[in-house]
């Protein structure tokens, strides 16, 4: 029988049992998409870097550090035997060097780096340099980043000078042409980085067979007279960022989970104090006060379940269409993070699954509290619309 | 019907007000037999509603006994109070307390389910109950879709439907105009008649007056008279 009475008063409540639904079910759609955004932007991220930079990790000469460019030209040595033989999609030659350039007429220092033309481990936007003959004629193919043409003021075409110093430390400089801009993503690889083919740079520089890393698909075991520098190591940086990003999300989390408490609750506190004087005469009728809190509290659960319900016939089309065209984020080219295309969400069952437990209980609990409260008091204060103030 | 269904004995109730006492009720004492048509009659304040609240188990006064029959309230559990409610006492209120989602009939069957009752079982009581005051045709119908008189009809039939021992009116009449006071007044007084239940209204209503048997006046929470009326039962 309780059954049958929560469902009467709750379906027959119309309106204002429909607008106590929609509130919680956007509220959950709101939730999931943030969430559901947040994952997706932290996933391209990490896999952006992974793809244009890091691989499964850096097999490096001894003592180069990305960070110290003064010393990145003492610091490069031949390619080891065990990675010579590997298939050219499970590794990447990277000879890093530093010079500077001179567009239109302001000096710009700049991060050399030289890739072999083959490899097909890293997604870089180098295919205008693969045209290039190994033999470098009167000018240097080199391609550059969006942000650092951006930066540098510099298009496809452009021509200008490039200095370096070589092995022996003899400076040298020669022109390059701009064969191409293209959009890198990864902030790591573009802002400030000019690219050229790995034969050039090393003729370049008489830096024959040599790198400053070799990135490659997996770890190879330890290999004489090479660091190797693990994902984790190498994205040190970013996780730290996104793992501030993601406690930064958790506050939001928070504050959108008090926002959706706080919208539920009020929504459920406002249905119940309106119902006061009912709760009130089902007390005069005789119904016993545990009663009424388990008729009250099913109405909750229906409310909650409907939300779900509802969550799910607009949440769903609603995810999917979004799956689909995504959230563009180019304006976060000025960012350090390693997205600059469309975030696409990415939905975490688990974390789906936790955000409507938490609504769910919060809606039951939202209807079960108050009703409990009026119910210990004076049966008088319910009729009189007065237990809860 | 003159055996007594209750008894009040020295009741007190006091209400704290903020940071002062306000005694509602000051010791009354008195007697409500089975069958009785009356009325607790005073001025806004003078202790007529908690006298009933009281009555009913919605309230527990502050000193003083109440029994109903041979059990006293005061010892009664929360529970034991709603059983108390439940299956002895139905209540008739001034804003009519309808519950708003339920038809004239459901309104009606209610008390019954709550009984423990199939509706199907008490489908034709419930009709015939809704018939007596007049609504058959509007049993359909929400509280919304009904006048105040219609409404108050409903609320008699659901006080009654369960055959209770005591009846309590809280102002019945006082959210109606004269006609529709007089058709409720009647329609009580007719079925007090049939069901033989106790019915006990508070009121400043004189139209209410003129029609109980029994008359208690309330002043300042004391009962000023208690006495059985010239012409009880009379219409005007």
């Amino acid at each position: 029988m309780n059954w049958d009475i929560a469902r009467k008063n709750f379906y027959r409540q119309g309106i204002r049992a429909f607008l106590n639904v929609l509130v919680t079910a956007l509220s959950i759609i709101a939730l999931i998409f943030m969430l559901s955004l947040l994952n997706g932007f932290q996933a391209q991220a990490t896999r952006n870097l992974v793809a244009t930079d890091v691989g499964g990790g850096h097999y490096r000469a001894p003592g180069f550090d990305i960070l110290s460019p003064m010393e990145w030209e003492d610091n490069t040595v031949r390619v080891p035997e065990p990675l010579l033989g590997l298939a050219e999609k499970n590794k990447a030659e990277v000879l890093v060097q530093q010079g500077q350039l001179y567009p239109n007429r302001r000096l710009y220092p700049v991060q050399i780096r030289g890739i072999s033309m083959d490899q097909s481990l890293l997604s870089l936007p180098l295919d205008n340099l693969k045209k290039y003959d190994e033999k470098i004629e009167d000018i240097v193919p080199a391609v550059i980043g969006v942000k650092m043409a951006e930066k540098s003021h510099l298009k496809k075409g452009d021509t200008l000078t490039l200095k370096w110093r070589d092995k022996s430390g003899a400076v040298d400089a020669r022109d390059i042409l701009i064969v191409d801009v293209g959009d890198m993503v990864n902030p790591r690889v573009d802002d400030g980085v000019v690219w050229l083919r790995l034969d050039h740079l090393r003729a370049m520089t008489d830096r024959k067979d040599e790198v400053s890393w070799v990135t490659v698909r997996d770890y190879k075991g330890p290999i004489d007279g090479f660091e190797f520098k693990s994902v984790e190591a190498l994205m040190a940086d970013l996780l730290a960022l996104l793992r501030q990003d993601r406690m930064n999300s958790k506050i939001l989390w928070s504050i959108l989970m008090i926002l959706v408490c706080t919208s539920v609750f009020n929504t459920q506190i406002l249905n119940i104090f309106k119902r006061q004087k009912e709760i009130g005469t089902l007390m005069a009728l005789g119904m016993d006060s545990n009663r009424i809190v388990r008729i009250f509290t099913l109405e909750g659960a229906l409310a909650a379940i409907w939300a779900l319900v509802v969550a799910a016939i607009l949440g769903v089309p609603f995810f999917i269409w979004f799956q689909g065209v995504g959230f563009d984020v180019t304006h976060l080219s000025e960012a350090s993070f390693p997205v600059r295309e469309t975030i696409f969400p990415d939905y975490q069952p688990k974390e789906i699954i936790y955000s409507l437990v938490i609504v769910f209980s919060l809606v039951v609990v939202a209807a079960w509290l108050p009703v409990k409260k009026i119910t210990r008091l004076d049966p008088t204060l319910a009729l009189r619309g007065r237990a809860i103030t | 019907m003159d055996i007594n269904i209750i008894t009040l004995n020295q009741v007190s109730k006091v209400y704290k007000v903020g940071e002062e006492n306000f005694t509602a009720l000051h010791e009354v004492s008195l007697e409500i037999e089975g069958g009785a048509f009356m009325s607790f009659v005073g001025p806004s304040g003078s202790g007529k509603t908690t006298l009933l609240n009281l009555i009913g188990g919605l309230d527990v006064p502050t000193t003083g006994n109440i029994y109903f029959k041979e059990s006293g309230l005061s010892s009664m559990s929360r529970q034991e109070k709603a059983q108390y409610r439940r299956e002895n006492i139905g209540f008739i209120f001034q804003t009519y307390n309808l519950l708003p989602v339920y038809s004239v009939y459901e309104n009606v069957l209610f008390p019954l389910l709550l009984n423990g009752s199939k509706e199907k079982d008490v489908r034709d009581r419930v009709m015939d109950m809704v018939a007596k005051v007049g609504l058959s045709d509007q049993s359909k119908k929400r509280p919304s879709q009904l006048s105040g008189g219609q409404c108050q009809r409903v609320a008699i039939a659901r006080a009654l439907v369960k055959d209770p021992l005591l009846i309590l009116a809280d102002e019945p009449t006082a959210n109606l105009d004269t006609e529709n006071s007089l058709q409720i007044l009647e329609l009580m007084r007719e079925l007090n008649h049939q069901y033989q239940a106790a019915v006990v209204f508070s009121t400043h209503d004189e139209k209410v007056t003129r029609y109980v048997r029994r008359e208690v006046r309330l002043e300042d929470g004391r009962i000023k008279s208690d006495k059985n009326s010239m012409n009880g039962g009379s219409k005007e």
